[in-house]
């Protein structure tokens, strides 16, 4: 070891060899300038253009995520508007079909109502008519039976009787007849 | 055998780094070592690096380039922002930079070259930067008095101990990244010696593959690693903000 020692002495700064261990204020400026250079290359070529694309990047995920969170919000409204609407519809639905049931039941009472009222009346008018038709014939049987009674008893009497006595007669028989039957 | 083996150790030895060339500027010697033409050798392919994984680079990407651009940024990203905070967010293009350039300049050992990490002086400009940021940073953020201020704490007794604190962590960090690479070429010229000289080439397949991949590989990265955490670590430490 102590050799070896001697000969790193030995070929302490020689001409053309710097030694083993030493300073040189040469080497030290070109190692500080290559360094700058180094520096420089790594900073202009690749240092900058890596740091914007990560920043970019950065800023890209960040407003994607934005719009994300954006989208899902206005879906979420939309979504809730939606339903909100659907559930308004059922209810206007719902009370359509309530309120036409209400007026179905409403215009079948009436309906059932008036059809009553006009079968009411027709079975009035019919009754009426049937009396009148009755009366008439009546009436006609009646006149009948006079003239008949006052031809017979023209045919008996052999006798003008004046129209007023005859009348008189009549109604007397026929009251008779009345009370008879 | 073994007292053979010593005898030829005497042989061994490990060479500071040779001059490539040397000018005059006026007076002044101007002398350009291996150091300089290894780092020279590395920035042309760091360059070429650096290019190829920041162009086209894409917001939205499946390439394995962009990935691995984004990958590496990323990393000194986290490791400035870990250790030295949001804050100190400008640093990182230093840190990384400076992580990549001192790695590959520890590698170059891989493809035959003299490390320009096991000269004391290319690892002594690096620990310089140091030096002067994180003055820097105490001045930035303490102004003049929180500087000086910095030097009398907890007790004006402590002042000379202060300073030479100062001096001392560049200074360690400096020499750490530089003898524990510089060990490393020792050891594995060592270990290609001595295999050289038992076996004749015969043992020197699979044991020198092993310890240069931890001297060379392992401890590059390790080393490299460790300057740059020394770094931001010393930097953020000055901070006399009070916050």
């Amino acid at each position: 070891m102590i050799e070896l020692l001697n000969i790193a002495e030995e070929t302490a700064t020689t001409q053309g060899q710097f030694s083993l261990v030493s300073i040189d204020p040469n080497t030290i400026v070109f190692t500080l300038i290559n360094t700058l250079i180094i520096f420089l290359i790594y900073f202009f070529f690749l240092h900058k253009p890596v740091c914007k694309i990560l920043d970019q990047r950065a800023e890209m995920v960040n407003k994607e995520m934005d719009e994300a969170e954006q989208a899902k919000n206005e879906a979420a409204a939309v979504k809730a508007e939606y339903e909100q609407r659907l559930q308004e519809s059922k209810e206007e639905a719902n009370k359509i079909v309530a309120e036409a049931t209400k007026k179905a039941q409403q215009r079948e009472t009436e309906i059932i109502a008036s059809a009553n009222e006009e079968a009411a009346q027709l079975k009035k008018r019919a009754e009426e008519s049937i009396e009148k038709e009755k009366k008439k014939a009546i009436n006609e049987i009646k006149e009948e039976i006079s003239e008949m009674v006052v031809m017979a008893a023209s045919k008996v009497a052999e006798k003008e009787i004046s129209e007023k006595d005859n009348e008189k007669i009549i109604d007397t028989v026929l009251s008779q007849i009345g009370e008879n039957d | 055998m073994a007292t053979d083996l010593l005898k030829t150790a005497a042989e061994f030895s490990v060479q500071g780094p040779i001059w490539s060339f040397d000018f005059y500027i006026g007076d002044y010697h101007v002398i350009i070592s291996e150091s300089i033409v290894v780092q020279w050798i590395v920035m042309a392919v760091l360059a070429v690096v650096f290019f190829i994984l920041g162009r086209n680079l894409k917001v939205r990407t499946t390439s394995r380039r962009q990935m691995a651009a984004e990958y590496l940024v990323g990393l000194f990203r986290n490791m400035v922002r870990d250790t030295m905070g949001e804050k100190y967010h400008k640093y990182t293009a230093y840190i990384g930079a400076l992580f990549c350039f001192s790695i590959l300049n520890s590698l170059s050992s891989l493809f035959g070259f003299r490390s320009p990490t096991s000269d004391l002086s290319v690892v002594a400009a690096w620990g310089l930067v140091t030096f002067v940021l994180t003055q820097r940073n105490k001045f930035k953020t303490g102004g003049v008095k929180g500087f000086f201020k910095g030097f009398v704490e907890p007790l004006p007794f402590m002042l000379p101990f202060n300073i030479i604190g100062e001096i001392a962590n560049p200074v360690s960090q400096t020499l750490r990244h530089f003898a524990n690479i510089l060990a490393g070429s020792v050891i594995g010229g060592l270990i290609y010696f001595a295999l050289g000289q038992i076996a004749n080439g015969l043992g020197s397949i699979g044991l020198p593959a092993i310890l240069s991949l931890y001297f060379d590989c392992f401890s590059a990265f390790i080393q490299a690693y460790i300057f740059c955490t020394l770094t931001m670590a010393y930097v953020s430490g000055a901070d006399c903000s009070e916050d």
